[in-house]
């Protein structure tokens, strides 16, 4: 029996690849899927993979970006940060189960003509401090995917051309390899042996430098360098984020000094923030200017007190498929996978063994920006001093 | 600025109009529809396809000073995997999660559903006792008390999809769907609001004719048809809007020209022929026939999808059992149309029709506070469904039976004989 008509064999492998190896949803579960409503045909092909792999009930929840819009055009103030409370009590329920998120926005400048300062604020903060509680306490198997769309093809090729987005995604989340969880098994050894490296090394700190970029940052003794295979506490393996190529780690928010230059557009709260500058000082974002969009970075970092501070350093070279493209995808689940990057805002709680305070930054934001490039030199310092180049020119110079 | 194109600019202009009467739709509804009052929270329930009206709803929404819109979306196909695959014991579970909201919706909120399914077909092939069965219950029970209970205003409206336009001309001809409902709903009149000021005080008119005639039963007849329906005897009729407990008037149903009574769950006896085809969770029933005998339908035959409706007037005990009847005649702009719409939501306001399932208690006086079996002593029927189907057209004769005894025609070949001398 047909599950109905037209359907799309790439998007069927796609939706078996993150719930078979992204989610990794285990028979019985829940899976709760958050996609905006133009991702609808995503959605429904991840629910016919869910209930294939026999999850117990999907649950999909749809946002509209155009009601949030109308929420913060025409909306009082108190609507921007509520969180319903039955929305309150769906995040609850996703303890122990499965969630499937999604990237890839139709309509990427749908807020540009919005006040800033109202799109930052409207942000349900109750909803992220439950997601924080149980990302700390590893509870959900999740993982986030992009759906391409004619409004995001046109804001990376100038076209709308949707069979070329779909042909660049396919290819960096190895849909183009004729056994794709084979291949992905594969490519997570090779990102996992690159952790081991650094965490043996066991860095002080790392340095960058670049054009506008000169900036050291401290790790932590606690903290260890990982790649995207994250386990819950009880044990399930899964995937983050598809693609991914970066390894990472949650660095001492208390040292970080200099000057960032960020590498790439970013695209944040339905804007685009070009050509960010940040300084630093005493582990702080202490200035914010940018060629446009400061001000959305500038309301992010006012969300809360602990904003303003890093939550993650990421390593990517050259051999990336993100960056081979070649391509600027104007979204950070590609874009952080084409090279370098660092967050602001909440640390990888899935890398530290320790308190929060003991150095991982908890904040109710987290924005990854590019900082990688070949111009782009990183080193690892001892603490004794000693500099060991990690990148030069997009090339990986520890052994593997 | 610059020239543009002449092709360009009617192409804006027509998409310019098509927005215009989206809005305008999108204000009916939030305004006169379910009224919505400043400080209020809207929900919404709509299908993923309807999102062009949900967006507009909620631009009008908090323009009428709505707290929070928040909108749910419901995805067919969703549902179609759900029952090729849920356990039978999970068909009808409701989440904690849909429980909070529907609390949160009978907790003084404003509720608008938007109807008009684009793929009326789609659960066709699967096991239609499932289908029928497929859903949240609990859920359902609550939002439907807190209907009855005048707490929330409400108000369901279409939003014209190709898949309908298609079941009704043939062809997706979504423009002349969009024409009959905005016929249908009087969007074609300079000012609709006053329009609908207007036709809601005549059908509130001839509710006040049928209550002054203390009528017992009403009686159809017709091919196929004989079938007598006993009221309550402290039912009101009903029409033409409500008013929530809080003194919030609404219109439920976009459009809307009937007058409904509900009828006591014990009483009704006789044959029924429905005369248009029903729209049922994604099949069409078809010539379906119903007898019943001390109220409860004990045979239910149709052409096609009488599963359907078997399955789901077993959802629970009171499934088989009426709860509304309602009367309307040929001066509908809807049975004006000629059309069939597949949707309960037009055919309903084209003619008369019965529904089984919950009854319609908010015309029912002396029923505050009591629990499910005080209301089902007094006749009204409690069920996690209700379901209308088609009964009326020109070979349909109604008639009121006084408790008297006295028959009193009402309707002869679609024309309302009360008021006339």
């Amino acid at each position: 029996m047909a599950p109905g008509p037209s359907v799309d064999d790439r998007l069927e492998r796609y939706a078996e690849l993150a719930v078979q190896v992204g989610a990794n949803i285990e028979a019985g579960q829940t899976v709760f899927i958050q996609m905006i409503v133009e991702h609808a045909p995503f959605a429904r092909a991840l629910t016919r993979a869910a209930y294939a792999a026999g999850a117990r009930y999907v649950d999909v929840w749809y946002r509209d970006e155009h009601v949030r819009k109308a929420m913060i055009e025409y909306g009082p103030d108190s609507a921007l940060e509520h969180a319903p409370d039955w929305l309150k009590t769906k995040y609850g329920s996703m303890s122990g189960n499965a969630l499937i998120a999604s990237t890839g926005d139709p309509e990427p400048e749908l807020m540009a003509d919005l006040d800033g300062e109202r799109v930052g604020r409207a942000r349900m903060k109750e909803l992220s401090a439950i997601a924080q509680a149980q990302m700390m306490a590893r509870q959900i198997n999740w993982t986030g995917l992009a759906y391409p769309s004619e409004g995001w093809a046109d804001k990376v090729f100038g076209e709308p051309d949707l069979e070329r987005l779909w042909e660049a995604v396919a290819f960096c989340t190895r849909l183009d390899e004729p056994e794709p969880v084979a291949a992905w098994r594969e490519h997570m050894a090779r990102l996992e042996s690159r952790a081991a490296k650094l965490n043996e090394l066991a860095f002080d700190a790392l340095r960058y430098r670049g054009p506008g970029t000169d900036f050291t940052v401290g790790l932590l003794a606690g903290a260890r360098w990982l790649s995207a295979v994250f386990h819950t506490a009880s044990g399930r393996p899964y995937v983050p984020n598809m693609p991914t190529e970066e390894i990472f780690t949650t660095p001492d928010c208390r040292r970080a000094e200099g000057t960032i230059a960020s590498s790439r557009p970013l695209a944040l709260l339905g804007d685009v923030v070009e050509g960010l500058k940040l300084t630093v000082a005493g582990g702080r974002i202490v200035g914010v200017q940018a060629d446009h969009g400061a001000e959305l970075v500038r309301s992010q970092l006012a969300s809360d007190e602990r904003a303003p501070y890093f939550g993650e350093l990421a390593l990517v070279d050259g051999t990336s498929r993100v960056g081979q493209t070649g391509l600027t995808f104007f979204d950070t689940l590609f874009d952080e996978n084409a090279t370098c990057h660092i967050a602001y805002g909440f640390g990888i709680a899935e890398s530290f063994e320790g308190e929060p305070g003991e150095g991982m930054n908890v904040s109710s934001v987290h924005t990854d920006f590019m900082v990688g490039g070949p111009e782009l030199e990183i080193d690892g310092l001892t603490a004794d001093g000693h500099a060991v180049p990690i990148l030069r020119e997009d090339e990986w110079q520890l052994p593997e | 600025m610059g020239r543009r194109p002449v092709g360009h600019l009617i192409e804006k202009s027509i998409l310019s109009a098509a927005m215009e009467r989206l809005d305008r739709y999108a204000d009916l509804i939030v305004r006169i529809g379910a009224n919505v009052q400043p400080g209020q929270t809207l929900f919404v329930s709509a299908l993923v396809e309807h999102a062009p009206l949900v967006r507009a709803v909620a631009r009008s929404g908090y323009d009428a000073g709505a707290r929070l819109v928040d909108v749910r979306y419901v995805d067919q196909h969703l549902r179609r995997s759900f029952i090729e695959h849920a356990a039978e014991e999970d068909l009808t579970e409701t989440t904690t999660w849909l429980m909070a909201r529907t609390e949160a919706i009978a907790d003084g909120g404003a509720l608008i559903m938007l109807a008009g399914d684009p793929e009326p077909e789609l659960l066709a092939d699967l096991d239609q006792a499932r289908v029928g069965k497929a859903r949240a219950v609990d859920a359902l029970n609550r939002q439907l008390k807190a209907q009855n209970d005048l707490a929330v205003n409400w108000t369901i409206a279409a939003y014209p999809t190709e898949g309908q336009a298609a079941q009704m001309f043939g062809e997706p001809d979504l423009e002349r769907l969009w024409d009959a409902v905005a016929t249908s709903v009087r969007l074609d009149e300079p000012d609709p609001v006053a329009a609908w000021q207007q036709h809601v005080e005549r059908l509130r008119g001839r509710r006040e004719q049928l209550d002054a005639l203390g009528l017992g039963a009403i009686h159809f007849s017709g091919p196929g048809t004989d079938l007598t329906v006993g009221l309550l005897p402290n039912g009101r009729w009903m029409g033409g809007g409500l008013t929530t407990t809080s003194g919030i008037t609404h219109v439920p149903n976009l459009p809307t020209e009937e007058v409904f009574a509900c009828p006591d769950w014990r009483l009704t006896e006789g044959t029924v022929r429905s005369t248009r085809p029903l729209q049922l969770g994604g099949t069409i029933v078809r010539d379906l026939e119903l007898r019943f005998e001390s109220g409860e339908a004990v045979e239910v035959r149709a052409s096609t999808g009488a599963d359907a409706v078997r399955g789901e007037m077993s959802v629970d005990e009171f499934g088989k059992r009426l709860g509304e009847v309602a009367l309307a005649d040929g001066t509908s702009r809807v049975g004006q149309n000629g059309l069939t719409f597949f949707d309960t939501l037009f055919d309903e306001n084209a003619t008369c029709h019965i529904a089984y399932g919950a009854g319609v208690m908010f015309g029912v006086d002396g029923v505050d506070g009591l629990g499910p079996e005080e209301l089902r002593e007094r006749g009204i029927n409690l069920s996690a469904v209700h379901t209308d189907f088609m009964i009326g057209g020109p070979d349909v004769a109604v008639d009121g039976l006084t408790r008297e005894g006295k028959r009193i025609e009402i309707m002869r070949e679609d024309t309302w004989l009360l008021g006339r001398q």
